[in-house]
């Protein structure tokens, strides 16, 4: 669901170019462990998953759920935040552990990437306009529906979405749109949905918190059923230490049963993200 | 070779490219004597000198300078350099330092001697070329006859075996090129060793042991300075002669 | 100073042709702008009316007006002396960027709340980032140069091919290959070290230019009468050529200084904590980036002024020996 820059191709094609070499299995956990210090690489730039709060220090939900992370490995986390395209060309080479920044567990990242847990999940829903007569999401069959490009979203409505992450929950195809158009951006598609019910479009399918954010901007919409499909979101770490991976693994699912992970989740989002409803 | 014999050239040639600048050129410098070197511009003479101290190489023949032979491959050029002191057309004072530190520098990083001491000396030689109370000033304060009378202790701080001169005055105003000339017939009196390409007859005349005439890169004529004047053999230099003394 | 004649011209901004052109460009100008919605309409009102209603006439009105104090301005500047011109113009186009800053209803409080933090983390990592990459590019440029000119081709092939290589790639990618690529070899180095390295790299290819053709400025016979004393090459470099080629230099070292504190941005994507790095997190999370950025972009300007007074005093310090 992350924009995947230019930039990324660069330093992905340049990390493939050079030979991957895989951690040594226990070696990260023992590096860890000896350090007393677990090494979380996210983003600066991504409220509210991770941002500068107002003391200056990194905060969000990808932040806290790093730290719960580290609390419960008994090891102290220090966070480092390299550009995106830095930290998805694998190849880490020890200078971080652990990303926590919201990546999607891809096939084609599990080449490179173990994913010892998916945290939460960011529900793709249907927006229509306050006016619109449509009840139920069947009563999108044969009208005009819009989505941002290339995106999962578009894929959804198109009825061919391919979800090959791990962890990602099942989904069926809830309406048959006559049209589906496309846009550069999500906003450029609420901007023709406000125009009234059908006037342009008749539904946009996009991410809930974005539907959500747009509702709040003032938009006249609403969100017409229950999400569509679950994106699943997940823990990142470098292929080869499965101690390290299992401990981690442990820890979210401590986590998840005690609930903590969902608290986290209504603290930063008002909603509990972390589950499939 | 006699042991007082300070540059020995024999057979000495050299090319810039297919262009042969020295030919066949034969010179002995012995201790305490005053050479000048004149002919028409191009014919060689301040490339002989500048091959004494191997600002130049030179490609046939051989120079010994105070007992070294010069070569290609010789590690010793500098132990031969800080025995020859060179005074140029233009000066090149370092512009960058004081007139003191311009005659302090060579006996300090050179000869290892302490800052006090290498001061000492460099006021000693300001004395000697009367320009003491400029010592602190920077070289473009200086006029052009005060600035080569400065090369000229910067020099002579090094304590040299023999001391070459580039035309030295050449590039003076004319009123300044007493004071140097001056100044280079009080150190031959004093017994230095000096070889001189210059085109000061009156200089020559005064000073020298011996005059050498050279043209297109061969010496042509060599005799004592009364002989050279009155009665010159070759052509080219009664032409030469009758030229510069015409006026 | 460009060579003045020692005849004075004539004030060009007293001419009537000159005024005359100067106020009929300005007039075109703003009559092309609609400014009626603007401030200016505000305070045009007593004259045009509603500035909404007003049509072409408060259009004509406001770029009217305009043009008169711009043209008046310009012609009593015209008869101060220059130091008072000088800084009159500095002062207006002072007040105009305030004026336009203004224009953002930045937030203040939130500025002055970030300024500790920006200056603190995001100046020091930068300033301390560029001076160590300068200083190290200023070492790489001196050998490179004196590798550029010397007869030795094994020196001078790896010279042309460094200065060829890391001129001729973006900075933005010698970061990543530095940073990504030296691990495979063995080397993992830090985001800091890695940034200071590439800049350094980069820098130094560029400064090895600069180098070159200082130490070439150098008269031959400097050469010569240092060698005629004795000295070998090291001593000649170190004494005679380079504290001469140093005026010669620094300005555009200096230049390639300022330049270098703003292209150290760059390494934030490898996540330094610099000014930019900060300009660019710190507001976004109340929509607040462009208090950010305003801010940074100051900042960036103090410490380029700072730097250019630096300079001018070391080009001072080097003009000593040229008094006469």
């Amino acid at each position: 669901m992350r924009h995947f820059s230019k930039l990324t191709a660069l330093a992905a094609s340049l990390a493939m170019a050079l030979a991957v070499v895989p951690a040594q299995a226990g070696a990260v956990l023992d590096r860890v462990t000896a350090a007393g210090a677990l090494k979380v690489a996210t983003d600066a730039n991504w409220a509210p998953q991770s941002f500068m709060n107002d003391k200056n220090e990194l905060d969000g939900f990808d932040v806290d759920v790093a730290k719960e992370i580290g609390k419960r490995m008994g090891v102290k986390v220090v966070f480092v935040t390299p550009g995106w395209d830095i930290i998805t060309a694998g190849n880490w080479a020890g200078r971080w552990d652990m990303h926590a920044g919201s990546m999607t567990p891809t096939k084609k990242r599990a080449e490179i990437f173990d994913f010892p847990a998916v945290y939460y999940y960011t529900p793709a829903a249907v927006a229509v306009h306050n006016d619109s007569k449509a009840t139920k999401l069947s009563d999108l069959d044969g009208k005009v529906v819009g989505a941002t490009t290339t995106s999962t979203f578009e894929a959804y409505a198109n009825q061919d979405l391919v979800l090959d992450a791990a962890g990602a929950p099942p989904f069926k195809y809830e309406f048959k749109p006559k049209v589906v158009k496309s846009y550069s951006n999500s906003t450029t598609a609420f901007d023709d949905l406000r125009l009234g019910a059908g006037v342009r479009l008749d539904a946009v399918v996009s991410s809930q918190p974005s539907i959500n954010d747009a509702k709040k901007a003032g938009y006249p919409i609403k969100q017409l059923g229950e999400p569509v499909f679950y994106e699943p979101l997940a823990v990142a770490v470098e292929r080869g230490d499965p101690e390290f991976k299992a401990k981690i693994a442990d820890a979210v699912q401590g986590m998840k049963t005690d609930g903590t992970l969902s608290k986290l989740s209504v603290k930063w989002y008002g909603t509990d993200y972390t589950v499939v409803k | 070779m006699s042991p007082d014999t300070i540059i020995q050239a024999t057979n000495v040639a050299k090319w810039y490219g297919a262009f042969q600048v020295l030919k066949d050129i034969n010179l002995t410098v012995r201790k305490g004597e005053r050479i000048v070197i004149c002919g028409p511009s191009g014919s060689g003479k301040s490339t002989l000198i500048r091959c004494f101290n191997r600002l130049e190489a030179h490609q046939e023949g051989d120079i010994t300078v105070t007992g070294v032979v010069l070569h290609d491959k010789m590690r010793n050029v500098a132990s031969v350099r800080r025995n020859v002191g060179m005074v140029f057309q233009h000066f090149n004072l370092f512009p960058h330092m004081t007139v003191l530190m311009n005659c302090m520098v060579g006996p300090m990083w050179i000869k290892g001697i302490k800052p006090e001491a290498a001061k000492k000396t460099a006021l000693q030689f300001l004395e000697r070329v009367r320009i003491p109370d400029q010592a602190n000033k920077f070289p473009v304060q200086l006029s052009g006859g005060q600035q080569q009378r400065v090369a000229i202790a910067r020099s002579l701080c090094m304590q040299p075996a023999v001391m070459l001169f580039d035309e030295p005055t050449s590039a003076l105003d004319p009123e300044m090129v007493s004071e140097v000339l001056e100044t280079m017939t009080s150190l031959a009196r004093d017994g230095m060793t000096m070889v001189c390409v210059t085109h000061e007859m009156g200089f020559a005349r005064a000073v020298a042991d011996r005059v050498i005439f050279m043209n297109s890169g061969q010496i042509i004529e060599e005799g004592k300075p009364h002989d050279f004047f009155t009665n010159p053999q070759h052509e080219r230099t009664k032409l030469f002669l009758s030229q510069i003394l015409k006026h | 100073m460009l060579y003045p004649d020692t005849v004075e011209s004539e004030v060009i901004v007293h001419k009537p042709w000159f005024i005359t052109a100067m106020f009929a460009a300005i007039l075109a100008c703003f009559l092309a702008l609609n400014l009626t919605g603007t401030t200016m309409g505000e305070l045009m009102r007593p004259v045009i009316g509603d500035p909404v209603q007003s049509g072409f006439y408060g259009r004509f009105a406001i770029a009217f007006t305009i043009a008169v104090i711009f043209c008046l301005n310009v012609v009593l500047i015209g008869f101060a002396p220059l130091k008072l011109q000088i800084a009159i113009v500095w002062l207006e186009l002072l007040l105009l960027f305030l004026a336009f800053f203004e224009t953002f209803h930045l937030s203040l409080p939130f500025i002055r709340e970030k300024l500790p933090f920006m200056i603190t983390q995001g100046v020091v990592t930068t300033l301390y980032v560029s001076a160590i990459s300068i200083v190290i590019a200023s070492a790489i440029a001196i050998l490179g140069a004196v590798a550029k000119l010397s007869t030795n081709g094994f020196a001078y092939a790896i010279a042309t091919f460094y200065t060829s290589f890391f001129r001729g790639l973006p900075l933005l990618m010698q970061v990543y290959l530095i940073y990504l690529g030296l691990p495979q070899l063995g080397f993992v180095i830090d985001a800091v070290p890695a940034g200071i390295l590439a800049l350094s790299l980069c820098y130094g290819a560029y400064m090895t230019e600069i180098f070159r053709s200082g130490i070439q400025s150098i008269d031959r016979g400097q050469w010569e009468a240092s060698r005629s004393m004795g000295f070998g090459f090291g001593l000649t470099m170190r004494k005679v050529i380079l504290p001469q080629a140093l005026p010669v230099i620094i300005p555009p070292t200096g230049n390639q200084f300022i330049s270098m504190l703003k292209d150290s941005s760059l390494v934030s994507v490898i996540g330094v904590w610099e000014l930019m790095f900060l300009a660019r997190t710190l507001g976004q999370k109340t929509f607040q980036h462009m208090e950010m950025l305003i801010s940074a972009a100051m900042l960036y300007w103090i410490m380029s002024i700072c730097l250019e007074l630096i300079q001018s005093r070391i080009e001072h310090h080097y003009a000593r020996s040229k008094v006469r």
